[in-house]
């Protein structure tokens, strides 16, 4: 048991440590990119330190701290909305509001019969040039994800004995908010929701990564940001192409862009394992 | 909830978004700061706005224009392409793109109806689960640039026909099969779905019996297998459109992207109701395969319901 308690601790730790230093990238990431400095061209990050520089100089971590601009504040909203919606949708089970629960089904079925790409795509393109930025496209696709949450939550919810649950809780004389945000939210819920808002998190920065690297490769802007401002796929893409092309490889800018990936997932991965049931 | 609910709203849903679909777009179009003519042919760069309006039946406002667009689509008719191929017939974009689409759609679902079957035989061991897992964290944009990268360093870039074009579609079947968690989610889930039903004690009576415990789970779990499976098609449909455009599979995804891109509502409005007519076939198909699964089950086997009477 206590073993349990430390592996879910270290997790969290982990899970923590990485979103601290998406928030304090993203803060921290510079306005414009430093100007292109051919002299510097391909260095590694042994020459350049932190991350070395591109094809043009520019510092690779700068373009990683924008990339965490980007995504960190829309992922972190979606990720909330998703949770806050999945808690909602337990909560309803648990307390008995028969209407409310088939209604949130019937919602939850329409929003999610269409392919979620395609809405985003659509989305995408009714937005207005000034709102180019991740965080609508995020919260759609969160609420594009809500439904399989709140169906989870609320089938937990009800496994846990629904309504008869909190009857029981009551006439061992617990007040609601304890019985609903302890009991119900904290003790049984807390795995499913964190998971799935954990999820939505990886899902919206991998979602901002593909839409940039799509846009970049045709040499069109992002829905996802401004002109001016760089995004991960920056790194994959420069890493991609100088491995196809003739030019030397920029194994480092590939390196740390699969890195950042790679870190994201275990965000996600960390605040699952954190939050699991005991 | 009363079991004809949830088939009800999914037969309503079916029938409403291919009308619903169309009907947001052409709102937004209208909605978009500027007017819709000038989106297609900006006045400081094309002359005879005015004229294009006209022939695209822009200048008689939304209703009209949703109307004879829905009359012509169908018909089959989605008039021509306003950016990505100007003056090209939006339905031969579509009739040359849906056949790659429907083939790596397809060729995507072979691993996983495999897993799935596999699973359901118990023939999947739970040990290997966390591996499809750890794959699945991959994004697909990531495994179809590996991918992408292996068609071009061997067959070129331009390598989009015979050998290498068919290859570049078994790699994006494979991308959309495995990544993000397509197939740990596939073999988990349906193996859960037989895990749970398992326990109900009609399955040990009926191992008792001497019956297959498959065939008398089976009914009961179909209508969720049902809703998985349109699930994962929904989210292979969605994966398409990254793994179509990496690796260069002139598709439906890449034509709706294409589209967006290039802000042509002609293409994005008739791709993104060909995904809404896929969406509603699924949800029809899944309504209607609940509803007979349901009076298939309630159905009394043959001389229960006459000794059930005599016992009373």
């Amino acid at each position: 048991m206590r073993g349990q308690r430390v592996a879910r601790g270290a997790w969290l730790l982990v899970a923590a440590t990485i979103l601290v230093g998406l928030v304090v990238s993203s803060m921290m990431a510079p306005e414009f990119v430093d100007p292109p400095n051919f002299d510097l061209r391909n260095a590694g990050p042994f020459t350049a330190p932190p991350m070395g520089v591109d094809d043009r100089g520019i510092p690779l971590h700068q373009y990683a701290m924008q990339g965490a601009g980007i995504v960190t504040l829309p992922a972190l909203a979606s990720g909330f909305l998703v949770m806050a919606l999945a808690t909602f949708a337990g909560l309803i089970r648990c307390a008995g509001f028969n209407w409310i629960d088939t209604a949130i089904q019937s919602v939850g079925e329409l929003l999610g019969s269409l392919p979620r790409l395609v809405v985003i795509l659509v989305i995408a393109l009714m937005l207005p040039p000034d709102w180019k930025i991740l965080l609508p496209i995020g919260l759609a696709w969160a609420l594009l994800a809500a439904p399989n949450a709140m169906d989870e939550a609320a089938s937990t919810a009800g496994r846990l004995g629904g309504e008869r649950f909190v009857e029981a809780l009551r006439a061992h004389g617990f007040s609601a908010p304890r019985i609903y945000l302890y009991h119900v939210v904290w003790l049984n819920l807390r795995a499913v929701i964190v998971r799935q808002g954990a999820e939505v998190m990886m899902q919206v920065v991998f979602l901002e990564i593909a839409l940039s690297y799509l846009a970049v490769s045709r040499n069109e802007p992002s829905f996802t940001h401004s002109d001016g401002i760089y995004s991960w796929a920056t790194l994959l893409y420069q890493g991609y192409t100088a491995l196809l092309s003739t030019r030397d490889p920029l194994w480092h800018s590939a390196f740390f862009g699969l890195m950042l990936v790679a870190l994201v997932a275990l965000m996600a991965q960390s605040f699952r394992l954190a939050a699991r049931a005991r | 909830m009363s079991w004809w609910i949830r088939p009800l709203v999914r037969l309503i849903a079916a029938i409403m978004l291919p009308i619903v679909v169309p009907a947001v777009i052409t709102a937004a179009l209208w909605i978009l700061p500027g007017d819709p003519a000038e989106i297609i042919c900006p006045p400081g760069i094309c002359d005879g706005t005015a004229a294009l309006a006209a022939r695209w039946g822009l200048d008689q406002g939304p209703v009209n224009f949703y109307m004879n667009w829905m009359a012509n689509a169908v018909t089959g008719e989605f008039g021509n392409s306003w950016r990505v191929s100007q003056g090209y017939s939006v339905s031969l974009l579509l009739w040359e793109s849906i056949p790659k689409t429907a083939m790596l759609v397809l060729l995507a679902m072979i691993p996983l109806v495999t897993g799935s079957a596999l699973a359901a035989r118990g023939w999947m061991p739970k040990r290997v689960d966390p591996l499809w897992q750890l794959i699945g964290l991959v994004p697909a944009v990531i495994l179809a640039l590996i991918c992408a990268a292996i068609v071009q360093i061997n067959f070129g870039a331009m390598s989009n026909d015979g050998w290498p074009g068919m290859l570049r579609l078994l790699f994006g079947a494979l991308v959309l099969g495995f990544a993000d968690s397509a197939f740990a989610g596939a073999v988990i889930g349906t193996r859960s779905v037989f895990e749970e039903e398992f326990k109900q004690r009609y399955v040990q009576i009926a191992i008792l019996r001497g019956e297959t415990v498959l065939s008398n789970a089976l009914p009961n779990v179909l209508p969720a297998l049902i809703g998985q499976f349109r699930g994962r098609m929904l989210h292979i449909l969605s994966g398409a459109v990254i793994v179509e455009v990496v690796l260069g599979i002139p598709g439906l995804g890449e034509l709706l992207w294409d589209g967006t891109l290039m802000q042509d509502f002609g293409v994005v409005l008739a791709a993104a109701w060909g995904f809404a007519l896929l969406s509603g076939g699924m949800l029809l198909a899944q309504g209607l395969s609940e509803v007979l699964i349901e009076l298939y089950v309630r159905k009394a086997p043959p001389g229960v319901g006459k000794a059930a009477a005599e016992a009373a």
